[in-house]
């Protein structure tokens, strides 16, 4: 235990001492904010869980790999591999820290829609958005793993990671609403990672309630989650690929 | 003998299509300091990550303090501390933070008395707070011999422990590298400098293509070989009549000096001088020396260390 504090304050300090971490991790929700905020004020109400539920897939899927990225790429971890420290504690150190960034990123957006757009919370609605604002970010950073764990060079993890952000974010009925989609997509945009999120935050933060399939929600959310974080272990790397 | 601390047998490694060992058995008995001598790629570094644990050998076992290393690599793992060829530290900690976090993936936890006498040994008390990124090479790399020694180990594993250092930082980790040995520590380096195999090793493996070609003392690698004195002289002069001169048994030149081994030396420089006056060259900086690793290693292998494989 004592072993496992000592790690995850070392990862801790690497993640705030490292400028372009702390640039995106902190920095990007916020502008995210900024920008939808400049472009449609009158929502933000609707739009705050989509922002967030934005911020977690970029986070899940692109940033919270890249310092584990950064660590392959340049022989630490296969220093720490030299050492008699188990993996889990390894990846389960580097994983408590990313989720508490991620946390620290929605709390960010909620100010900030708090506080330059008056989007109102209670007490209810957030104690209720925050389990499942973790269940997604839980199920994206798996999904990230994979990513990683597939990718030979950290360059095109984010290529990857980024890509399939980008249509996640299009179809999952975070920013456009989902009848501007086809038929077909429609019917298959319910059973992609991110829509089940957004419907979960969404009713929680604005409405203080569960949204009424939320059972389905987090089942697929669950499956999701356990399916990519059985295979993102199968697929762990502590070397670039050659 | 007692039984080895590390006992390798019969290794074989490759990547991909790549064999970097073909079949290399090797150990080391407690205690001793054991060099790897070898040029760029012959296997020193894979032979080691197979100590390590950190490769996986394609056939052979390696044995620590009785413990099979692929059977049982955490309790192997526990007993070394290593410092690998590329240093590959988390360089956004400082070098007090860097020493405890890898004592501590040890459960060793040291105080700050403890982390301070640490670092007093290689020099870096000043830079304790300071980001191990922003250290020069040389400290960098007494940094990692502080973090391979932060555990305690009994056995240390260098690999290439002064590649990058000048001669005046290189010595320094000689004294560091006797002092660990004068601990009762059994320590393992690699190397392709054959005066730094030559000071500090009490046994050497001289590795060569995935292979080893000899293993014993300095002293006795050269003896065994009957290898002759070695004359040293800056003149210009073909080769093959070189060569032919008395009593010279083989001639090259290093850089501008001509060396030949030669049973009489004294019979062999007369007839070189007579040489170089007819060819109306001149000699300068005659030197006799006695024959040295690298002339065992070119005897073994029918090449120079600086030539990598
Ligand atoms: N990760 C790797 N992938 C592919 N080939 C490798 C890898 N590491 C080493 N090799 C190859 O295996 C052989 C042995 O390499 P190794 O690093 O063990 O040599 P070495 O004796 O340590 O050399 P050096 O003195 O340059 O460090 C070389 O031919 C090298 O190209
Ligand atoms: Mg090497």
């Amino acid at each position: 235990m004592k072993r496992f504090l000592i790690l995850t304050k070392a990862m801790t300090l690497m993640h705030l001492r490292n400028g372009y971490v702390l640039f995106w991790n902190f920095t990007f929700p916020v502008l995210l904010m900024f920008i939808y905020g400049a472009v449609m004020s009158q929502y933000m109400d609707y739009m705050t869980p989509g922002v967030i539920v934005l911020n977690a897939l970029s986070f899940g899927l692109v940033s919270s790999s890249t310092m584990m990225l950064e660590m392959r790429e340049k022989s630490v971890l296969r220093r720490l591999q030299a050492t008699p420290l188990p993996a889990v504690q390894l990846i389960g150190s580097y994983l408590l820290v990313n989720v508490i960034i991620g946390v620290l990123q929605s709390t960010l957006i909620i100010l900030a829609g708090v506080v330059l757009y008056d989007v109102p919370v209670t007490a209810t609605s957030l104690l209720l958005s925050y389990p499942m604002i973790l269940a997604g970010m839980l199920a994206f950073m798996a999904l990230g793993g994979i990513i990683s764990g597939m990718a030979a060079k950290a360059g095109s993890a984010t290529a990857v990671g980024m890509t399939i952000y980008f249509l996640l974010m299009f179809i999952s009925d975070m920013v456009f609403p989902l009848d501007m989609l086809p038929d077909w997509l429609r019917n298959v945009v319910p059973y992609l990672p991110a829509y089940p999120v957004v419907q979960l935050v969404r009713s929680a933060m604005l409405e203080a309630t569960l949204d009424p399939k939320w059972l389905t929600h987090l089942f697929l959310l669950a499956a999701y989650g356990i399916g990519a974080t059985f295979i993102a272990a199968k697929l762990f790397r502590w070397e670039p690929k050659a | 003998m007692s039984k080895p601390i590390i006992d390798a047998q019969n290794l074989t490694a490759a990547y991909g299509s790549i064999t970097a060992l073909k079949g290399v058995s090797l150990s080391v008995e407690k205690g001793e300091i054991f060099g790897l001598l070898g040029p760029n790629g012959a296997g020193k570094s894979t032979l080691l990550a197979c100590v390590e644990g950190l490769h996986k050998p394609n056939q052979g076992s390696v044995h620590i303090g009785g413990i099979n290393v692929q059977s049982d690599s955490t309790a192997t793992k526990r007993q070394l501390g290593i410092q690998l060829q590329r240093t590959a530290l988390m360089d956004d900690l400082t070098v007090a933070e860097l020493v405890e976090v890898y004592a501590a993936l040890y459960e060793v936890y040291l105080t700050s008395g403890q982390i301070n006498d640490l670092l007093a040994r290689f020099d870096l008390v000043e830079k304790r707070n300071v980001l191990a990124r922003r250290l020069s090479g040389g400290q960098q790399q007494r940094l990692a011999l502080a973090v391979a020694i932060a555990n305690d180990p009994q056995i240390v594993l260098l690999d290439e422990p002064t590649s990058a250092l000048d001669p005046h930082a290189r010595r320094a980790v000689w004294d560091i590298v006797r002092q660990l040995h004068d601990e009762g520590r059994t320590i393992v380096l690699t190397t392709h400098a054959m005066e730094e195999a030559e000071a500090l090793c009490g046994r050497i493996a001289i590795i060569d293509r995935g292979q080893i070609v000899a293993c014993d003392t300095p002293a006795a690698l050269i003896a065994n070989l009957q290898l002759n004195s070695m004359l040293k002289a800056t003149v210009e002069l073909p080769l093959d009549q070189v060569r032919s001169l008395p009593d010279v048994s083989n001639a090259r030149y290093t850089g501008q000096h001509l060396e030949m081994e030669t049973a009489r030396p004294e019979v062999t420089l007369t007839a070189l001088h007579e040489l170089a006056g007819r060819s109306g060259r001149s000699i300068r900086d005659v030197m006799l020396r006695q024959p040295n690793l690298e002339d065992v290693f070119l005897k073994l292998t029918g090449h120079a260390l600086a030539e990598s494989n």
